[in-house]
């Protein structure tokens, strides 16, 4: 089945093995079919920084933030969400969690009803979050450090989506370390998850 | 003893704002010399640069004056202090960036061995407090995810090699509290920072 993909890459330079895990990907969604839209946070020079304007309505509309509008399209148009990152800090880098903090806005990936305690989902044409993490600490430090970036994207992310939206976290870790078989292993699975999406 | 308070939110008038005033003034009550980092007031950049990312590996990670005031300051400070308001279960951008540009090789630890292993530095910090304020209810922040508290405690007591204190103070269902239970709140962070010794 033929999906809609919103790649998200979050990378300072496409000459990474996060550009190398982007290409493999691409292609991988191409060879299946998929219809696919890239964002390159870095290449475009997303300000991850919510502004005070925005934060101070972000209870209000979509349309009253069309500085963002393009941002909301793509959110309202995916059925699957594909995030390319290298884990910083246990988590996302900086400028995919400002995308977070300012793209996942009331009215689009979210409503909070009047008197509700806690946000209702608004993404629900969002049917699976595939990450494509690199980890520059082994898996056991990982571990410990409590996975606070694969939380953020299968459980915080995901309970704005499709109630039965999927999630996935196709990971390689101590990325220093690892033989270049293994790299290439990892980058022919990449593309190998794509196609199959 | 010096306590290094680091505030991120876009809102000068923001209920954060007087979470980190209260924070300071408990604080220098306790005799505690204190600096308060008020990040998007600095107009602290979103996101660590390409030129960031490329030196990140050298012996001369930093190449920025306000970075390399910062990192001069949390090696000789006793206590960090995080005040800020949870989106996504986490830190808004600009407080995870400050970390990806501040916590470099060389501050908060270093990679020793033919193994890189991992060494703290931090081992100065006798205090890790986050104060910070959720839109949800307790329950859904632990039934969803909790992970700016996670990347604080964990990752930031690794890195004082369990020789700091963790403190976490916290006000839940935000948008639903009435005046006096923030007032409440307000009270308790200056009673707790003044209780630091």
């Amino acid at each position: 089945m033929s999906r809609r993909v919103l790649l998200v890459f979050a990378h300072p330079s496409r000459d990474s093995l996060n550009g190398a895990v982007l290409e493999h990907a691409i292609t991988g969604l191409d060879r299946g079919g998929h219809e696919v839209r890239i964002r390159d946070l870095y290449a475009e020079n997303f300000s991850p920084r919510l502004t005070c304007a925005e934060k101070r309505g972000h209870l209000d509309a979509p349309e009253t933030k069309p500085q963002l509008a393009d941002d909301f399209a793509d959110l309202r148009w995916c059925d699957v969400i594909v995030l390319v990152h290298p884990t910083w800090w246990g988590g996302q880098p900086a400028i995919l969690k400002g995308w977070f903090d300012r793209v996942w806005a009331s009215g689009v990936a979210w409503t909070l009803p009047d008197g509700a305690s806690h946000i209702r989902p608004g993404l629900t044409n969002v049917r699976r979050i595939v990450t494509l993490a690199t980890h520059g600490s082994p898996w056991r430090v990982n571990a410990v450090q409590g996975v606070p970036g694969r939380r953020i994207a299968n459980r915080a992310m995901r309970a704005v989506c499709h109630p039965l939206c999927r999630t996935s976290w196709v990971a390689l870790y101590a990325v220093d370390r690892v033989t270049d078989s293994r790299r290439r292993r990892f980058l022919r699975r990449v593309e190998r998850r794509m196609t199959r999406l | 003893m010096h306590a290094t308070v680091l505030l991120a939110h876009p809102d000068p008038d923001s209920f954060a704002h007087a979470l980190a005033n209260r924070a300071v003034i408990g604080l220098r009550t306790a005799g505690w010399t204190v600096d308060l980092i008020d990040l998007d007031a600095i107009d602290y950049p979103g996101a660590a640069t390409p030129d960031e990312w490329r030196a990140y590996p050298t012996a001369e990670p930093i190449l920025d004056d306000v970075v390399r005031r910062h990192a001069d300051l949390i090696r000789h400070t006793d206590a960090l202090v995080f005040v800020y308001p949870t989106w996504w279960s986490s830190v808004p951008a600009v407080l995870k960036s400050w970390m990806e540009r501040t916590l470099v090789p060389g501050v908060a630890f270093t990679l020793e061995g033919p193994k890189n292993r991992l060494v703290p530095q931090l081992t100065n910090l006798r205090y890790v407090v986050g104060i910070t304020t959720y839109g949800s209810p307790w329950w859904y922040v632990k039934l969803v995810n909790d992970a700016g508290r996670r990347t604080i405690s964990r990752t930031l007591g690794l890195l004082a090699r369990g020789h700091a204190s963790r403190r976490w103070l916290a006000l839940y269902s935000l948008d639903s509290r009435s005046t006096q239970s923030r007032q409440k709140f307000l009270d308790r962070v200056e009673r707790d920072m003044a209780a630091l010794r």
